[in-house]
């Protein structure tokens, strides 16, 4: 017997209020596996993302998550992007992947040496453990981002939604967090990343989902990373692309 | 020193002091700690909405009850403010404008009921203004149920609010329900609002929901550290205004209001830590040298 997948969206549509966002997305994310999301800005990978949360309306289709149709709580680790966070709000590092253990705590309890043991490993898992006493919004972008995956690694979930984690980061930050994703695939994490970057996509992503609007695209990076199907991808504002790289005016780096 | 001291704690020695001191203390821990979240949050204008919301709950039980009727009026204007609140905020294209919109209107209400009654000024300045000085055992049994609450209230819920106020998607996706969240959030400001409002008066809550928050983040950037230290500084301040306000009407027989002189002392402590914050940071910076001109070469 196949085990049901950690994601199943099938045919779902979603709206902001009475605006149509995201039509047509249909795809499955196994247990171990990683997707890429791509599209332009404004293509609706974030609006996806929250969709699968149920923070935005599902105006059609179905999405499961773990086999269920609300996912169930605590299997589930989102990372944000960084500037949606208040750089001045006055917390640890420490602390804010303490919050990935909330779950766990409950309403009453007080974390513990348990809970305190977890977020040290978070911390050593995305090499920060020596930064946990930092204030957040004193550290770096890509260190912020680390956090961010400590504190979803710190709740153990099942499935991971990184909503573009590599924008801005330098290549020390990149390949640790490149390394921290796989090591959780190892251990049976599945994830879905929305990225611009195709490194990214070809280095830990074994299935691309190509989106603008709607979904162009879906499957194996190969088959689908073609010029012709990016091309449709980013067909407004024009793109090119080599082996490495996805050239999309706007996008910073990639 | 015992004579400067002194006046401190004479003064509470007289029962309606104690009553007093009493109210703002079980007041300040309540409102500090809750106006810690309203500053993380930033819902300053929110909670000033609330104190408009809740003023026709208290102008009609005032009115229908007299001073019995004022918490139970209060209360119910209260939950009732929180809950539409809740749900403005969620759903309205533009959030502020709703909340301007719906609250000053229901301040209005409170203004017309009010007006109907023949003592009228008399009755609107107490419940604009509070009447500290006045306050019941009866009263003072009510406040301290209903800081209980909030702070129950508060206190269950307290990891997952800072949670909420650092990244309410991440909240969601653990599983949490942030609107629950925010309807505990906004009964909390709206029982404060009410525990006040006899006290400080209506128009004056917000400083005391407000300043200790604003004190606290210009004090620490220690997230547990801020709400012990909002709570402190609110009581030494309702201690200190107190007195002050008893001294001045007895010694110099200046008649300060208490409930305002109380928001003074809060005002000026906020003065100056924020003086001494300003001044720590410009001590702190590094000291820049004057750009020296570049050589001229002819």
């Amino acid at each position: 017997m196949t085990a049901a997948p950690a994601l199943r969206v099938s045919g779902a549509s979603f709206a902001y209020a009475q605006t149509p966002a995201l039509t047509g997305i249909d795809f499955d994310l196994l247990a171990g596996e990683a997707i890429a999301l791509i599209g332009p800005n404004g293509s609706g990978k974030s609006t996806l993302l929250k969709g699968i949360l149920g923070l935005i309306k599902r105006t059609g289709g179905t999405v499961e998550v773990l086999g269920h149709d609300t996912a169930p709580a605590g299997t589930v680790g989102y990372v944000p992007q960084t500037d949606e966070l208040d750089p001045e709000f006055p917390v640890s590092l420490e602390q804010v992947v303490m919050m990935g253990r909330y779950r766990e705590l409950g309403w009453l309890r007080l974390p513990g040496r348990k809970d305190r043991a977890a977020v040290t490993a978070a911390l050593d898992t995305v090499g920060l453990g020596h930064l946990a006493k930092a204030r957040f919004g004193e550290l770096s972008g890509g260190q912020q981002q680390r956090g961010l995956l400590a504190r979803a690694v710190a709740g153990g979930p099942r499935l991971l939604l990184l909503d573009e984690p590599f924008n801005g980061l330098d290549q020390s930050n990149r390949d640790a967090l490149v390394g921290t994703v796989e090591r959780l695939k190892a251990d049976g994490v599945a994830v879905l990343v929305s990225t611009h970057d195709l490194d990214l996509a070809r280095a830990v992503c074994e299935r691309v989902l190509l989106l603008n609007g709607s979904q162009v695209a879906f499957g194996p990076r190969e088959s689908v990373l073609t010029l012709d199907n990016v091309q449709r991808t980013f067909h407004e504002v024009g793109v090119e692309m080599d082996q490495h790289t996805l050239i999309v005016p706007g996008h910073e780096g990639h | 020193m015992a004579e400067l001291l002194g006046p401190l704690f004479s003064a509470f020695t007289l029962p309606f002091m104690a009553r007093a001191l009493v109210v703002l203390l079980a007041l300040s821990l309540v409102a500090g700690i809750v106006g810690v979240l309203v500053n993380l949050r930033s819902l300053e204008f929110i909670s000033d909405g609330l104190t408009h919301s809740v003023f026709p709950g208290i102008a009609i039980g005032f009115v229908w009850g007299g001073r019995e009727g004022l918490f139970v009026g209060a209360m119910i204007a209260a939950i009732l403010a929180a809950i539409v609140l809740t749900v403005i905020t969620r759903r309205a294209v533009s959030g502020d404008a709703a909340i301007a919109i719906v609250f000053t209107a229901m301040f209005s209400v409170g203004i017309l009921e009010v007006s109907r009654q023949t003592n009228y000024a008399g009755q609107l300045e107490q419940l604009l203004f509070g009447r500290l000085l006045t306050v019941t055992d009866a009263e003072v049994t009510q406040t301290l149920t209903i800081c209980a609450i909030a702070l129950l209230l508060v206190g269950l819920t307290l990891k997952q609010q800072v949670f909420r106020a650092f990244d309410r998607t991440a909240l969601a996706a653990a599983g949490y329900r942030p609107l629950l969240l925010d309807l505990v959030l906004n009964v909390a400001i709206a029982l404060v609002v009410v525990a006040a409002s006899s006290a400080v008066g209506n128009l004056l809550v917000l400083a005391v929901l407000i300043v200790p928050g604003a004190v606290a983040r210009l004090i620490t950037v220690r997230l547990w550290v801020l709400f012990p230290l909002a709570a402190g500084f609110a009581a030494l301040c309702a201690w200190v205004g107190l007195a002050l306000g008893f001294e001045a009407s007895v010694t110099a027989g200046i008649d300060l209001p208490s409930g305002a002189t109380v928001v003074l002392v809060l005002v000026a402590g906020y003065l100056i830590v924020l003086l001494g914050r300003l001044t720590v940071d410009r001590m702190r910076r590094p000291a820049t040298t004057e750009p020296q001109p570049e050589p001229v070469t002819v």
